[in-house]
């Protein structure tokens, strides 16, 4: 990880050599664990273990101080869990887990209803910013500032690891 | 008369008492007395921007300053019920000091000046003043560096303020010392530099660009929301700093100049645009609880006074009276006074909202403006993130921009994903390093703005799967609905590559037509409509690419 004298000069470069490292280590574990795709439905899964390796990633170099981070996870794990509910039925405590996160996610959505709905640009941005549902406006457009920050940083280096695979 | 009392009680006090700091503190406090005492000016916090940085330059000036600023304390120490007699002289020999060093390049005005200046000054210290005058004429911001030329009749301490970043930093100080001083008015100047105020009144008044002297209070009042406006940038206090913002004051102090109408202006502005956030006004007596407050409440007190024309001036004194330390927290903290300072402001535990002129009072209203402000502010804050916002104006046109911005971002993160999953992994943990060097060294080159960047993004996929093996990507798979936005052209453009796969190649035409159709229905962001663009583009690269394979394979679009 990257050295913590480095956040204080640059928070964004940090930000970026955290999730580059993670995500390269989550790169390489997918290509070990899987052979590589052949058919569309492999490419399909091992596309979509990318994205959620990125995602993950992202998340966890952003920190645990953000709403959107805790919730971008919070959402992978309810849903490996929830895959995990499906392939493995006996794990009873997964199963149950996943009812509290779930009723947990459901007090948020009955919170969203306090929140102004007034515009739809602002449920809009409450849909794509994760964790944006339980949020105030002003918070909202905090955490989408720091949001969209981060996505800048993570398209920069999937872009830049594509270049070097592809050249 | 109580104040002016409670003012020597507070110089003697701190002289005698144990210097909470360095005798910096002494002489702020000293200074601040001659400060209240004198009706002034504000060679306003022109300078504020550069308040920071110069700060930072500071630190070996502060020093300097300290030890000037010492000496006259220890006169003043051992005099210390005649502090309203004591400190005139020291005030005198610190403004000639800081003159010295600023000399303005303001000779010739001030020299016009001079024979009224020199009634009761010695030369040097009629230097600061005329210094702070040129200081506070706004028109003279950038003659800055002229302060250090000046009149040098004291060469010690000419370099020390050679810096033009303390002669800003004085004069800021000055203006909020002659804040100060305004809430006080003229009687506790009278009152505490006797000999000072006629003299000084004199100066102002045969300014040319002063008005009466009675205005001075106006003016100063006005100065004083002008020097809350440019205090919105002080750091937080710190010795040094305090011991140069004591200087400066007593520098500004002396100077008394205000630029007239144009400050009142301004701070009536000023006052009515401002809001007191995270403010405690009614904290303004607690100042020793905590140094924030302390200087909040001051702040406000101060505010409150340009902008209820003295209402609080009491209040002010109350403030006034704490300490001298309060006062440098209160310009620490007049940044976080200010609602368009740059740097956020730090929250308080309570956050206090002051009514603005001609508004509605009651709390829901001024709720409800905080919370517009807020608002406001992180909208603007957005609008420096998303590329090609700044031109919008409106809560939502911004906001449909941004819900663009961030869906283009995640489909771009999807296309790469998908980019990386079909990339044949030649990697391994050197390669993870190499990786990690290259992205890092490559930080400035994708910095590009990354919201018409699919084009790019898509231009140089197919050109970088070239030496890929083929994969056989039936175009039914990209139908899915999650992937097939952002995958069809990647569906395209490996298809362009594999010229091997001929049951590819059936299925080729139609995946430029489903991209083409499938952009033809969205068109609301721009991100698609520029993809759309780049897929007709792509087949002309590939026409003329003798590289390519599949050289048959030809897209209509």
């Amino acid at each position: 990880m990257n050295p913590d004298h480095h956040s204080s000069l640059n928070p964004s470069s940090s930000l970026k050599s955290r999730f580059t490292k993670t995500f390269l280590r989550s790169l390489i574990k997918i290509n070990k664990q899987r052979p590589f795709p052949y058919c569309p439905r492999e490419i399909f899964q091992r596309c979509h273990r990318v994205k959620t390796a990125a995602d993950k990633s992202l998340a966890r170099a952003a920190g645990s101080r953000r709403v959107w981070s805790r919730a971008m996870l919070c959402k992978i794990r309810n849903r490996s869990l929830r895959r995990g509910c499906q392939q493995r039925p006996s794990v009873r405590r997964i199963i149950i887990g996943y009812q509290t996160t779930k009723k947990g996610y459901c007090l948020q959505k009955k919170m969203s209803d306090d929140q102004e709905v007034g515009t739809d640009q602002a449920s809009k941005l409450r849909k794509l910013v994760p964790g944006g549902e339980a949020m105030d406006l002003c918070s909202l457009l905090d955490e989408a500032a720091h949001y969209i920050k981060c996505l800048n940083t993570q398209v920069q280096v999937m872009r830049r690891i594509a270049d070097i695979h592809s050249s | 008369m109580e104040k002016e009392k409670l003012f020597l009680n507070e110089g003697a006090n701190s002289t005698a008492a144990v210097p909470i700091w360095n005798p910096c503190s002494f002489g702020m406090e000293m200074q601040s007395n001659k400060l209240n005492c004198c009706s002034d000016q504000l060679p306003n916090c022109f300078f504020n921007p550069n308040w920071d940085s110069s700060m930072d330059q500071s630190d070996p000036f502060a020093s300097a300053l300290s030890s000037i600023v010492s000496s006259p304390v220890t006169t003043s120490n051992a005099i210390p019920s005649s502090g309203g007699v004591g400190d005139p002289v020291m005030i005198r020999e610190l403004i000639g000091r800081l003159g010295n060093i600023c000399n303005s390049g303001e000779i010739s005005y001030i020299n016009n000046n001079s024979s009224t200046n020199t009634s009761c000054y010695s030369t040097p210290l009629n230097s600061p003043p005329k210094l702070n005058i040129s200081i506070m004429d706004s028109q003279i911001i950038g003659n800055l560096p002229i302060l250090g030329n000046g009149i040098p009749d004291h060469q010690s301490l000419a370099p020390f303020l050679a810096d033009p970043g303390f002669a800003e930093r004085a004069a800021r100080y000055s203006c909020f010392g002659s804040r100060n001083l305004a809430s006080n008015e003229s009687e506790l100047s009278h009152r505490l530099m006797p000999r000072l105020e006629p003299d000084k009144l004199q100066r102002v008044s045969s300014n040319p660009s002063e008005k009466a002297t009675g205005r001075q209070a106006n003016v100063n009042v006005d100065g004083n929301s002008n020097s809350d406006k440019k205090f919105s940038r002080l750091s937080r206090s710190s010795t040094p700093e305090n011991a140069e913002f004591g200087d400066s004051r007593d520098e500004s102090s002396v100077s008394e100049k205000i630029p007239g109408g144009k400050l009142s202006m301004k701070g009536l502005n000023d006052s009515n645009s401002r809001k007191r956030k995270a403010i405690p006004k009614g904290k303004a007596k607690e100042t020793p609880s905590s140094s924030l407050s302390a200087s909040d409440s001051k702040v406000v007190a101060e505010m409150d006074e340009s902008k209820a024309k003295r209402s609080k001036s009491k209040e002010i004194n109350g403030d006034e009276k704490d300490s001298t330390k309060a006062n440098e927290e209160e310009n620490s903290n007049q940044k976080q006074n200010k609602d368009n300072s740059k740097p956020p402001e730090p929250l308080k535990d309570y956050i206090h909202v002051r009514a603005r002129r001609g508004q509605a009072t009651d709390s829901h209203s001024l709720a409800e403006r905080v919370r517009r402000e807020k608002i406001s502010e992180r909208m603007k804050f957005l609008q420096d993130l998303v590329p090609g916002c700044s031109k919008v104006t409106g809560k939502a046109v911004m906001l449909d921009e941004i819900i663009n911005y961030v869906q283009s971002l995640q489909r771009q993160v999807e296309f790469l994903s998908m980019k990386l999953a079909t990339v044949n992994p030649r990697m391994d943990i050197s390669m993870e390093a190499l990786l990690s060097k290259d992205i890092f060294q490559s930080r400035g080159s994708l910095s590009q703005n990354l919201y018409p960047l699919e084009n790019s993004a898509a231009l140089s996929f197919p050109y970088g799967y070239r030496s890929q093996q083929g994969i056989a990507l039936p175009n039914g798979m990209f139908s899915n609905g999650e992937t097939q936005f952002s995958t069809n052209p990647l569906n395209a453009v490996l298809k362009r590559n594999q010229c091997m796969q001929l049951p590819a190649l059936d299925g080729f035409g139609d995946a430029p037509r489903q991209v083409s159709t499938f952009w033809e229905d969205d068109l609301q962001s721009v991100v698609q409509m520029g993809f759309g663009q780049n897929q007709l583009q792509q087949p002309q690269a590939f026409h003329a690419d003798s590289n390519m394979p599949g050289a048959q394979m030809k897209v209509e679009l």
